[in-house]
């Protein structure tokens, strides 16, 4: 009987967070990145996406992060006259982040994380049971 | 009578397995909570029979030939489990609770506890009976 089988899931799934948790903090550190170039678009906000393989070697179900994929949504507009990249009527293109979404989708990938940290704690302290019981 | 064909340290074996079986799938449903589209799992609970009958040294099919195929190759897992969704599915298919799994990730701990506990006193109560 081996642990390795909990850990490495629990392992698997703290790594798919973190990278999560870099796509997010891509989108924050963009949030107001506009275009290099005059009526270009601006950075585009990442979806991080999370997937199930079934991992035949371990018999267990893995996660890993996916391939980020774009969000579709429309950007925001700002009126801004006075910037180089501002189009005819004078409103420039800003990035589809909204701030309040990423917060919260960061806090639920810190609350997984935990989650996967715990699972592995509690593993870890039963592995420690069965390895005293050589002491008795 | 080798000391596994206790029933009791058997019984514990049992048990222990099946905890540390349903410990993995716990640790499955916990890594995939984000993952949309997955259903928790669980482990079909261990009845007092299906414990008596593990733990007895009956009949069993043995491989006794090389070209024999074995019932339960050592890769496969011992337990029956089944989809057991912790709440109503999410808008992305996902059913997994993680104050749930918490839940149970603790219980399964306190009861694997327990059973290496009671497995380190009938080793105990064996020693007293042999004067140690």
């Amino acid at each position: 009987m081996d642990f390795s089988k909990s850990m490495s899931v629990a392992a698997s799934g703290m790594r798919a967070q973190t990278e999560r948790m870099k796509i997010i903090s891509e989108n924050i550190a963009n949030a107001n990145s506009t275009s290099a170039t005059k009526g270009g678009d601006p950075y585009r906000r990442k979806i991080a996406t999370l997937t199930t393989d079934f991992d035949r070697e371990l018999g267990a179900s893995l996660v890993n992060a996916g391939k980020p994929l774009p969000d579709k949504s429309d950007f925001r507009n700002q009126y801004d006259p006075g910037n180089p990249n501002a189009d005819s009527q004078g409103y420039v293109k800003l990035p589809n982040v909204d701030s309040l979404v990423e917060i919260m989708d960061m806090r639920e990938a810190q609350r997984s994380y935990e989650a996967d940290l715990s699972v592995m704690d509690s593993t870890k302290q039963m592995m420690a049971k069965t390895v005293d019981l050589l002491n008795k | 009578m080798n000391l596994p064909d206790v029933p009791l340290l058997s019984m514990l074996r049992e048990r222990m397995t099946w905890l540390h079986q349903r410990q993995d799938l716990l640790s499955q449903n916990v890594a995939n909570a984000d993952s949309p589209g997955y259903v928790a799992r669980d482990l079909k609970p261990l009845d007092f029979e299906s414990a008596l009958n593990g733990a007895s040294t009956g009949s069993q099919m043995r491989t006794t030939n090389a070209r024999h195929i074995a019932m339960t190759p050592s890769h496969m897992d011992k337990f029956e489990d089944h989809e057991t969704p912790d709440q109503a599915s999410n808008p992305n298919g996902n059913s997994v609770s993680l104050e749930m799994e918490m839940i149970k990730v603790a219980d399964t701990q306190a009861q694997f506890q327990a059973a290496a506990n009671i497995y380190a006193k009938a080793m105990t109560l064996m020693k007293t009976a042999i004067g140690h």
